[in-house]
This record gives structure tokens, sequence and C-alpha cells, in this order.
């Protein structure tokens, strides 16, 4: 049997061609190859992670760009766990759409699912779109912000190890406000732990913003201090 | 050594040690000269030997000195066959050259003669020959022998090979204008005969398109009138897509072996054959399947679903805050436009045939590209490169691209047409009397079956996938929701009768009509939901299983992405059984809060109203009577039997369980408030007992683990005398009992209820 703690679904969508099958030959494979032909339908990569010491299974769906997938690719979004949006920082039109997308989301994805916008290919010259307006954006649709480059590794395990640890810390939440529910007089060890578990989730939802606004601006600087 | 000597003690037993490694010092000794015998032998052996070896070594130095002088000799002997050896070569190219000069002489005279007799075949072979020599080698000759006649005799082949390969081409061109098949046939043989392998290939499969294109367009021209000669009107399109695709195959199977005897030698001719194919096979395919959507109003269809999904999402998501409307929107027929899904059901079956053609047609083309390779490509690394660059035509094709367009417009239907089924099936949900499920279990499920296989027959493992995943979306979103509605409303309506609700669903089982009241209509829905929700659990498992052995079947070789692809899909669609058992626990819930509880609690009640202070005499009067154990039974009995028909098995052994759980913790509270005397201990020991033994064999699950917590209250209330206690309690003094499930704490106030045990006994009570 494989020894795993917990197992997440990762999607990623955006349009044709802004690097999303790299993000994720990067992330497990840690290649960069170019001239990739454009995804057919879905394509499915598996990574098991450590994060606070847990085994974590990581189902990373690569999901094709093109329109005359959607229909395939939409399935997919219900059994999500997180939903990684990308754009090309590179390429207006690629942000133009990202409204469709999280129209598409909204239809099909699980309400609670936890949302991530990425600009990639931060390594190119002619960007288009500044980190603020992309933060600005991912703030108004209650998402978290992060710029990468696939072709530089800047960034791409930062993305998925964050998802990964901020889907545990919900899984465990919810795991603990169940429990704490059932067994309100449990031993106290158990009790005091479940209480900062529960709260541990309270501020991450308030804190959702702010951890966005955190995220970019570390992305920024980090994006900065290596240009310098 | 020293030694104490002080005492005569010592000194003699030094004395004695002294001996014993004497005697040792002695036996070794001994034993070592026993050896010098064999020693000696062996030296002399030696000796004997050096003798011997002096002979041998003055022999291999000779030896030695011997392979030497012959390796000298081999050595000049085949110096001198090397030099042989390369004179021999050089004498047969000569020899080579020789024949090529007086074939090439024949050959100038040859060519110019068939040129003019017009004898192509003959003419060409000259000409075959011709550029069979070494062109650089025949020019170089011209120049050092510096006879006219050579150089002559190549200018003319020269001359003639470009009149040749003019001529054959224009020949072909007009062969061609004049459909005549045979001096088509004739001159594509010729052209790789004059090194036109690639020209040849080129116009040959010009032509072929040609006329294939011809028939292609008379064919779209009367797709209707021909399906309609056939009687297939619904598959007129999928037909003619089949009919082109068939022709296209069978062209390469035809002309393969005439491409491999005639161009063998240009490893790249058949795909280069096949790369023409295909470009005019997309144009076709492209034309038919315009035709298609246009007849097909396929465009218009597809806004009208897209719509029509638009519209109830934003309906579910608006009733989503009013529950019992969720699964209450109109099935069809509610506006005008609305599509019937019936009405695409004959376009997704097109498509579907349509789709597995075409994937069809590219696994029968590989697998002619692969035999090719195999018997006529040699190099290994050439067979690789030609595989590959067959993969990019498939992969690039228009009508790959095609395929992948209509595969989506046939998820955007097949999920309409699912959805649609399934909220029409639940619409229509009929329950018959008799039985514990309603229609809607086999009904959905059949729908929903009958999707996944039809996605299987598109052969595409992309489409298959997103059509599992619609139907888990499916099943946990509308199925679920419809299961849950009269769940969530509860089992009563006011008033508790369980009289009343086994009444009605007796009637109904006796005269199969429902006439009863909307309460008792309604607790015959809770009842019959709940059934229907443990029944999906098991549907859902039969379904993965059979899909499991059919999606083996009909992809008997996927790579292993492909398989993890399926598989994924597979486990995410057996998940919703999870949701289906929440919802029959929450259904459960409901029961208990509303049917068992209330219930209990007033039988539990009589309980407090006997005496449990006996005297001998009153005891022998209660046990006269009906005993309160006796009329518990009966009640519980009598509630039981009314769920025992109406419930599925699983649901009723669930139901007897959360029954023990109630029963147990009420009883429980119950005892706390009495006061036991030593023959109300034994009573009420008895009577658990007889409790524990109904309630085990009710049913078939093991309710006696819930029952250990009373069972153990009972006998600390059935002792004799509180020091007592200690037999019962260490746990490996009574292998019968289970470990305890009462703290010291709770037992002492357990004891504390019996009045003839004294409180300092209780509280000395060490364990």
């Amino acid at each position: 049997m494989e020894d795993y703690k917990f197992l997440f679904k990762i999607v990623l969508v955006g349009n044709a061609g802004v690097g999303k099958t790299c993000l994720v030959r990067r992330f497990t494979q840690g290649l960069f190859p170019p001239g990739q032909g454009a995804t057919i339908g879905v394509d499915f990569m598996i990574k098991t992670v450590e994060v606070e010491g847990e085994k974590i299974k990581l189902q990373i769906w690569d999901t094709a760009g093109q329109e005359r997938f959607r229909s395939i690719t939409q399935s997919y979004y219900r059994s999500a766990h997180a939903l990684i949006l990308v754009y090309d920082i590179s390429c207006q039109p690629t942000f133009d759409c990202l409204p469709d997308w999280l129209r598409e989301i909204q239809e099909y994805a699980n309400s609670k699912v936890l949302k991530i916008l990425v600009g990639n290919k931060t390594d190119r010259d002619d960007r288009e779109i500044p980190t603020q307006i992309g933060e600005e954006f991912a703030k108004q649709h209650d998402m978290y912000f992060l710029e990468t480059s696939a072709k530089e590794a800047e960034n791409v395990e930062r993305l998925f190890y964050e998802i990964a640890a901020e889907l545990i810390g919900q899984a465990r939440s919810k795991d603990g406000s169940s429990a704490a529910a059932a067994a309100a007089a449990q031993r106290q060890s158990d009790g005091s732990s479940i209480g900062l578990a529960s709260l541990g989730a309270k501020a991450a939802q308030s804190n959702c913003c702010g951890g966005l606004a955190n995220a970019g601006g570390g992305s920024s600087a980090s994006n900065t201090s290596q240009g310098g | 050594m020293l030694f104490d000597t002080s005492s005569s003690e010592i000194s003699d037993q030094g004395l004695l040690r002294i001996a014993e490694e004497e005697e040792k010092v002695n036996n070794k000794l001994e034993q070592l000269l026993v050896k010098q015998c064999q020693i000696e032998a062996k030296m002399s052996g030696i000796g004997r030997a050096m003798v011997l070896l002096h002979t041998v070594d003055s022999d291999s130095t000779k030896l030695n000195m011997q392979i030497v002088n012959t390796a000298q000799l081999a050595e000049s002997v085949s110096a001198k066959v090397r030099r042989l050896d390369l004179a021999r070569c050089r004498a047969s190219e000569c020899q080579q050259r020789v024949h090529d000069l007086i074939d090439l002489q024949l050959c100038s005279q040859g060519v110019v003669k068939a040129v003019i007799e017009e004898d192509f075949e003959k003419g060409a072979a000259h000409v075959a020959r011709f550029l069979a020599m070494d062109q650089q080698l025949l020019h170089r000759t011209a120049d050092d022998v510096s006879i006219t006649s050579v150089s002559d005799a190549v200018q003319t082949l020269e001359d003639a090979t470009e009149k040749i390969r003019e001529l054959i081409s224009r020949r072909f061109d007009e062969a061609v204008k004049s459909n005549d098949l045979a001096s088509v046939e004739r001159f594509f043989k010729i052209f790789p005969l004059v090194g036109y392998h690639r020209i040849g290939i080129d116009k040959f499969s010009k032509y072929i398109c040609l006329k294939l294109s011809d028939k292609a367009q008379k064919e779209l021209r009367n797709v209707q009138d021909i399906a309609k000669a056939e009687c297939r009107l619904q598959l007129a399109y999928a037909d003619r897509l089949t009919s082109i695709l068939e022709n296209f195959a069978r062209v390469v199977e035809v002309n393969q072996p005439i491409v491999e005897a005639y161009y063998g030698q240009e490893s790249a001719s058949l795909i280069d054959m096949i790369a023409i194919l295909q470009e005019e096979c997309d144009a076709e395919a492209k034309n038919l399947l315009l035709e298609f959507n246009k007849n097909r109003q396929i465009v218009y269809r597809s806004k009208q679903v897209y719509e029509c999904t638009q519209r109830s999402s934003n309906g579910t998501t608006s009733s989503n805050s009013i529950p019992s409307l969720g699964h209450y929107r109109k099935p069809s027929g509610g506006s005008i436009d609305k599509l019937n899904p019936k009405e695409i059901d004959a376009i997704i079956a097109e498509i579907t045939v349509m789709h597995s053609r075409v994937e069809l047609y590219f696994r029968f083309m590989r697998r002619r590209m692969q035999i090719h390779v195999d018997t006529c490509v040699p190099e290994k690394e050439d067979q690789i490169i030609i595989m590959n660059r067959y993969e990019r035509i498939v992969k690039n094709a228009d009508l790959r691209r095609q395929m992948q367009e209509i595969l989506s417009t046939y998820l955007l239907f097949e999920r309409y047409f699912m959805e649609e089924s399934v909220l029409k099936a639940i619409g229509l949900d009929k329950y018959e009397a008799g039985q514990q499920c309603s229609s809607i279990v086999d009904d959905v499920f059949f729908i929903l079956r009958k999707s996944i296989r039809r996605a299987l027959t598109t052969q595409s493992i992309n489409g298959t996938c997103a059509v599992i995943n619609n139907v888990a979306a499916c099943l946990d979103g509308d199925f679920i929701a419809a299961l849950k509605t009269p769940l969530k409303s509860g089992y009563t309506s006011g008033y508790i009768d369980l009289a009343q609700a086994y009444n009605a669903i007796q009637t109904t089982l006796q005269q199969g009509k429902l006439h009863s009241t909307d309460a008792d209509r309604s607790r015959t829905n809770f009842l019959v939901q709940l059934n229907n929700a443990d029944m999906s659990t098991e549907y859902i498992e039969t379904l993965c299983q059979t899909m499991e052995l059919e999606i083996a079947g009909t992809f008997p070789c996927t790579t292993p992405v492909e398989r993890q692809l399926l598989d994924s899909c597979l486990t995410e669609l057996k998940a919703v059984r999870d949701a289906l058992k929440a919802t029959v626990d929450f259904g459960m819930q409901q029961l208990r809060s509303s049917a068992i509880k209330p219930r209990i609690n007033p039988w539990i009640n009589k309980f407090l109203s006997y005496s449990h202070n006996l005297t001998e005499e009153e005891l022998a009067i209660y046990e006269a009577e009906e005993t309160f154990v006796q009329f518990f039974i009966v009640h519980l009995d009598g509630l039981l039997n009314s769920f025992k028909t109406a419930l599925s098995p699983r649901n009723y052994d669930a139901l007897v369980s959360i029954l023990a759980t109630e029963v147990t913790i009420q009883l429980e509270r119950a005892i706390k408030k009495c006061s036991f005397n030593r023959l109300g201990g034994l009573i009420l020991d008895q009577e658990v007992r007889a409790l524990g033994t109904y309630l085990t064999g009710a049913t078939s699950w093991s309710v006696r683990d819930k029952m250990t917590r009373i069972s153990q209250i009972a006998t600390v209330l059935n002792l004799d005398k509180v020091s007592e206690l200690s037999e019962f309690w260490s746990p490996d003094s009574n292998k019968e009992m289970p470990s305890w499930h009462l703290t010291l704490n709770e037992v002492r106030a357990i004891l504390a209820l019996r009045i003839d045990f004294r409180i300092e006994d209780i509280k000395r009570l060490q364990l």
C-alpha cells in the first residue's frame, strides 16, 4: 500500500499556451521541455511531497487550454481541491479571459475550492501585466496570487507547497471542528489541540485576503532582489 | 615466573602447575616430531620436482622462440594476402567499371531507340542502369581515358534521362486527364526507374485524391438519398464518413505492395503518400462535417443546450436556498424552445459512430505503417523516424481536430441528455406497493449506465473519463438532492403515531395504492427514499465494477497514464457512495429523533413505576404478572415489526442498532433514578439479559457490543456483597466478560443505588 496521509487534487486551467504543462513538468519532473505540443484533453501527474512532516500525494490535472476541450476539462472541476488559474504576464489576452474562467469555475467547481491565480513567464522581458494588476484582480476575487517562471523554476515549488500546506490546514480544521462538536467532553489534551486547529482555520479564513497580499508582495520582492 | 614460595602449600601448587605445563610442552613437541617425517618426505619430493621443473623451463623457452618465429612468418604472409586482396578488389572494381562502360554504350544506344519506339519500360530500365552507376566516377573515367565515345555516351544518356523524365511526366498527366487508369499505373511504376520517386508518389497520390474527391462529392450530394435507400437516415453522415475513411484505407491497402515493390529503395515513399492522402482525407471529412453540422443543426442545438444548462444552473443556485424545490425543475416541456433530450439521442449516437470510425481508421493506418516499416525498413533508427513522422501527421491532421470538436459536442449533448433524463426519472418517480424501493433507482442507474456505455463506443479515453465525471456530478447533485429532500422534512408531521405509519404502509402493501393522508404518504416516501439511498450504494458499486470490465474490454492496450486517468475517474465515481451513505445516515438520525426516541421514552418511564425493592413475596407477584421486560419487548417488537418489511435489510439492521443504542441510553438513565435491593438487582439482571437476547435476535448485526455497558451495570447491581465485585473486576478472572466499560467512580455510583450496601463498604472498595 502507498503510504500517504492526504490526497489532494489540483487542477490547472487557463488559456492555451500560458505554460500550464510546463509548470506541471517543472514541478513533477524538474524539466522545462520547450516546444511542447498542445495538451490533448487532460494530462495527469502525481507527486508525493512532505509538508509539516506529513506525506501528501498531489494529483495534478493538467488541462488543455483550447476551447474545443472545454467540455472535457470542465468535468474535472467538481472533484478538485485546488484550482490554479494561470495567465501569461506577457500576453494581455490571457489576462482578459480570466473573468470567463472564473465564471466557469463558479459554475462547475465546488464553492469551497481553493483558488490560486498564477502569472507565469516572469522570465520574459516583454511583460504586459504589472504584478500589481494581477494582485488586485486576485484580491477582488478572493484568490491567492503568485507569479512564477516555469523556465527559471521560480516560485514553482513554492506554489505547490503552499497549496499543499493550505489544503492540509483546511482538512485538519474540518476534521477538528467535527470532532470538537462530537466529543466536546473528551480529554483535555485533545480538546486544546482541537481548539487550536479551529482557531487556526478561522485565522486563515479571515486572513485570506491578507495572505494574498503577502504572497504577492513576497513574490515581487523576490523578483526585484533577483533583478538586482 | 614469580611464585609466592612463602608456604609449602602454595609452592606445591606452583610445582603442580609447572608439571602440567611441562607435560603440555612435551605433548606439543611430540606432535611436532611426528610431523617431521612428513615434512622430510615432502622436501625430498620437492627436490625431485625441481629437476623436472628445470627441463620444463628450458622446453618452454624453446616453445616461445618457435611461436615468435611463427608469428613473424604469419604476419609477413598476411601482409602479402592483404596486398593480394586489395589488388583483387581493384581488379573487380575495374571490371565493374568496364562492365559499366560496356553497359553505358549499350544503354546509350538502347535508350535512344526505346524513346523513339516509345517503349518507356525499356528506356527507363536503361536509364535506371545508368543512374545506378557512380556518376562522378563515370565523369572522371570519361576525362581520364579521354575517349570521346564514353563522354558521348554519358551525354546521350543524361539527355535521354531528362527526356524520358519529361515524357513520362507529360504522359502521366495526359493519362490522368483522359482518366486512363492503366497508363497511370504504368507510368507510376516507371517513375522510380528514372529516379523520380518523390515526383511519382506525388503525382500518383494527387491522382488518387482527385478520384476520391470526385467520389466523395458525388456521395455528399446524395447523402440523404443513399441513406434513405439503406434505411439508415439516422446514421446518414456517419455512414458517409465511414465510406470516405474506408476508401482511403483501401487505397493504402491496395497500393502499399506496389509502392513497396517499385519504390522500396526510398523508405519514406509510403509515408509521403499517406501524408498527401491524409490532407485530402481531412478536406473531404471537413466538407462532410460541414454538411452534417448544417443538416443536423448542431450549432443551433448546442446553443439551446447551452442556454438550458445555463438557465437550470441559475435555477439550482437560486433554489438551493429552498431545498424542497431543489429537484423540481420542470423536466422538459416547460418552455417551447427547450430541447427534448430524445431529439438529440439519435445525433449523439451518430456522433459516437463517427468518432469511433475515425479512431478505427487511424488505428488501421498505424498498423499498416508499422507492418510496412517492420518489413521494408531495415534500420531501427529509420523505423522510428518514419513512425514519429506518422504520429505527427495524425496529431496535426485536421481530421483529428475535427474529431476533438465533435467530441466536445458529443459531451455537451450527452451531459444534457443524461441530466435531463435523470431529472425526468426523478419527476416520474413511482413507488410500487410491495417494493422497498421506487422506480427512481433503477431508472437513474439505467440512464447513467447507458451514458457511460455510449461514451465507451466513441473509443475515446478522454471522452469516457469526462462522461464518468459527469455521471458522478449528476449522482452527487440532482440524484442525492432528490433522495434527501423528503428525508430533510423528517419522518413525522406533528404527531407521532407509529401504528398509523405502520397501517399506512400495510394498506399500501395490501391494496397496492395510496389513498391515505399526506402525512402517511410523506412517511412512506421517507422510508422509500431511505431504502433508495441504501440500494444506490449497492448499485454504484455494481456500476463501477461492470464499467471497469467494459473499459478493460474496450481499451485493451492503454498507456500507464491513460490507465491512471480512467482509474482516477472511476475512483471519483465510487466516492459518491460515501455521499449516499451520509444520506442514509442522515435519514437514520432523522428517524431516531422523530420516531425512535420519543416512542421509547414512555415505555422506559414505565420502568420507573415499578418498585425495585422487592420482598420474596412481591417478587413472586411481579413475576406472575406481566414483567417490565415483557411489556417492553412486546412494544419494541411492535415498533420493529412495523419497519421490518418497509425497510431494506441493511437499513433495518441500522435501525435495530440505533434502537439498541437509544434503549441502553434511556434505560441507564432510568436505572440511575431508581434504588434497588438484592432481589431488585436480580430481577434487573435477568431483564437486561432478556432484552439483550431479544435485540441480538432481531438483527444479523452484533448489537451485543452496545449492550455491554448496560449488562455491566446490571451485573454490578446484582452483586451479593460489595466485596464480590473484585471477582468480576479483574479482567483475566472472567473471560466471558468483555473489558469494563464503566469507570471506578461510575461503579461506585451504581453500587450506591443498592440500598442494602453500606456507603463505607463502597468507599473502601479498591480495585
